[in-house]
């Protein structure tokens, strides 16, 4: 085994944008943005729909070639080259769908064997813990609340302690009781990780001690 | 400009040496001429997929999509002249072995490469998005391509060949007519000539399309 | 490729459980495909009747039900995927290469299951048992093999286009083409008592061409 976030210590981040630009065809799906960001902390996202926020951190998570520019991550020692991101990155995102037909337990065993994860069965089980999950462990996802499959989401991108945790729209479909859990999982998750919440909740900006705006013309650009 | 026309005045004094000048072989008589255009557009069908592969490769390794242009610009072209030389060479079978299709071994392996340019176009009719269609049609192209050499080596297993042991084939070259020969490779050249003009006319109407898009 | 030989095994195996627990709920394209080539077969059967003494025609018709059931089924394992939306959840947890193995492997082994009912079936009603087995079963594990490469590469691809399913047949078929006249003259070959070692070895070595390819080009597959 050779990375297994889940033992690691709390690491040092730092992670980079440097005239980062993204389209879909010809549409723009992040317009031009630098920054440069260290970790442990928080930082919040915000910024109009359509502005890039998910782009941003799909591109930050390897699920996306930038068009132009890119994206650096240094974890402690070590760069990560955007297709080895997956080990050092949690994400949670709106869009993020499991395997219906299994079970909630099932999805996770999944993502932590496949991750290569030293000890999946109990990394499953604390994950479950952590979003007060456990009880609904067996039931299948097709069986979820939107609600509750949003607790799954944040499950699957805790589930390997990653060192940096990106959350998009972490409250949607939430109740009272889901939002507490959510800035219960920030609140934890800030002290060993680098979490990026990209969100325009006033509720949820407030998580982030920096906050990065996006607009439509992009951060680096004079309009 | 001037090139342009040297190839136009360049094809035109070759066809009209073909039909006027260069003598016919016997038995074949008056479908010699086949030679002329039956070839070249093969060789031209052969030419275009390993350009095409080659930009596809180069795509894949740059992501410049200016390779992607190359890439798509020789396929369409390829798919023409592959239909040229499919069809030109149904018709001299027709003449001379009596029927259009065989399924000799050549015949297969032209329908092959038409079924691969097919593919590949039909391929990339089904991605919206320019960078994904360039990256899922350069992937295709490749595997494709992969798959050629193994049917020109399983087709002669599988269906006997009809095809006489051919008068223009490479054996029997130094016996043909040096007249023929010239004709031949003169259209040879004009119609990798054209292939190249075409080509460089699409590639630029791409970009032009794509900086009209942008702008 | 940068990826530690340990955890992508895992990755494989475990993408390679969770398709085989996937299918075992859903029956998704397991039915299906049975349903097919017991259909082709039927249908092929109830057309021309025992054919044991043209074996030439045999081995022609067993290779056509079988690229049939498998153009019907083998872009199942990437589409569910992206009909699920499930890709992206699974591009987090494994590398591009291990999605691509875990689901060849997957779909080698959904070619095998598909076989243990389609060729016993196929010799029952069409022909007879192959005089030599060896041989035969060589050429059908050599076959699927070659098979099962191609169709995934080419299924992860169709995944992401408009046409998906619609478009597999079409845009496999050219590469599949040799190995289906690979497949088909090395099972005459046995069935009129030749030699099928030339057929083998083109099999396997298209095989490990294609899977040889497939390796270097999915790193490629997915980035959007």
């Amino acid at each position: 085994m050779s990375a297994a976030p889940a033992a690691s210590p709390t690491l040092a981040v730092a992670l980079e944008a440097e005239d980062l630009r993204h389209r879909y065809g010809r549409r723009v799906g992040l317009e031009r943005v630098s920054f440069s960001l260290a970790g442990p902390g928080a930082v919040a996202i915000t910024g109009p729909n359509g502005s890039g926020k998910t782009t941003l951190l799909r591109l930050i998570a390897g699920l996306l070639r930038p068009t132009e520019g890119r994206t650096r991550l240094r974890v402690g020692d070590a760069e990560v080259p955007p297709a080895e991101r997956r080990r050092w990155i949690g994400l949670a995102t709106p869009d993020l769908a499991f395997y219906e037909e299994l079970s909630v337990a099932e999805n996770l065993s999944f993502a932590a064997e496949a991750r290569g994860l030293a000890a999946p069965a109990q990394a499953v089980a604390e994950t479950l813990e952590r979003v007060e999950l456990a009880v609904r462990g067996a039931d299948r996802v097709a069986a979820l609340s939107s609600g509750m499959k949003q607790r799954l989401r944040l499950a699957f991108a805790l589930l390997h302690r990653p060192a940096v945790l990106l959350l998009d729209e972490a409250g949607s479909h939430l109740d009272e009781a889901g939002r507490r859990l959510v800035n219960r999982v920030v609140a934890a998750a800030r002290r060993e990780a680098l979490v990026l919440i990209a969100t325009n909740d006033e509720r949820e900006t407030g998580l982030g001690d920096q906050r990065i705006e996006l607009r439509g013309r992009g951060l680096g650009d004079p309009a | 400009m001037f090139l342009r026309l040297l190839l136009l005045v360049w094809i035109a004094a070759a066809i009209v040496a073909g039909f006027a000048w260069a003598p016919t072989v016997p038995y074949l008589e008056e479908t010699t001429r086949v030679l002329y255009f039956h070839i070249p557009a093969a060789w031209v069908t052969v030419l275009a997929l390993g350009w095409s592969v080659v930009h596809s490769v180069l795509y894949l390794r740059t992501r410049k999509l200016e390779h992607d242009d190359q890439a798509a610009g020789a396929a369409e072209l390829g798919i023409l002249f592959c239909i040229g030389a499919t069809v030109s060479g149904s018709m001299w079978a027709k003449a001379q072995w009596g029927s259009y299709w065989n399924w000799d071994p050549r015949e297969t392996s032209i329908f092959f490469l038409l079924l691969i340019y097919a593919a590949y176009l039909a391929l990339r009719s089904a991605v919206e998005a320019e960078e994904r269609r360039a990256r899922l049609a350069a992937i295709y192209s490749v595997a494709a391509f992969v798959a050629v050499p193994f049917l020109m080596f399983v087709v002669p297993r599988i269906y006997q060949t009809l095809h006489p042991s051919p008068i223009i084939g490479r054996g029997s070259e130094g016996g043909m007519d040096p007249r023929i020969r010239v004709v031949f490779y003169a259209m040879l050249i004009g119609f990798t000539g054209m292939f190249y003009w075409l080509l460089s006319l699409r590639v630029r109407t791409a970009r032009l399309e794509r900086r009209l898009a942008e702008a | 490729m940068a990826t530690n030989g340990s955890s992508s095994g895992a990755a494989v195996w475990a993408i390679l459980r969770k398709e085989c627990r996937s299918e075992w709920r859903t029956r998704y394209g397991l039915n299906a495909a049975l349903l097919f080539s017991v259909t082709t077969l039927t249908v092929v059967s109830f057309a021309v009747g025992r054919l044991s003494d043209r074996t030439d025609l045999l081995s022609a018709m067993l290779w056509v039900v079988l690229l049939f059931a498998a153009l019907a089924s083998l872009s199942h394992a990437f589409v569910r995927e992206v009909e699920g939306r499930t890709m992206t959840m699974l591009r987090l947890v494994a590398s591009p290469t291990a999605i691509a193995l875990g689901k060849l492997l997957f779909n080698l082994l959904f070619l095998v299951v598909l076989e243990l009912v389609t060729v016993p079936l196929f010799l029952v009603l069409m022909g007879g048992p192959p005089p030599r087995w060896g041989p035969f079963l060589a050429v059908l594990a050599l076959g699927s093999f070659a098979l099962g490469t191609s169709s995934t590469l080419v299924g992860a691809v169709i995944a992401q286009t408009r046409g998906r399913g619609a478009l597999f047949a079409g845009v496999s078929f050219p590469i599949l083409l040799p190995v289906l006249a690979a497949a088909v003259s090395g099972t005459r070959a046995q069935w009129q008592g030749g030699a099928v070692g030339a057929d083998l070895r083109l099999l396997a070595s298209l095989g490990l061409a294609l899977l040889g390819a497939s390796l270097l080009l999915y790193d490629h597959l997915w980035e959007d």
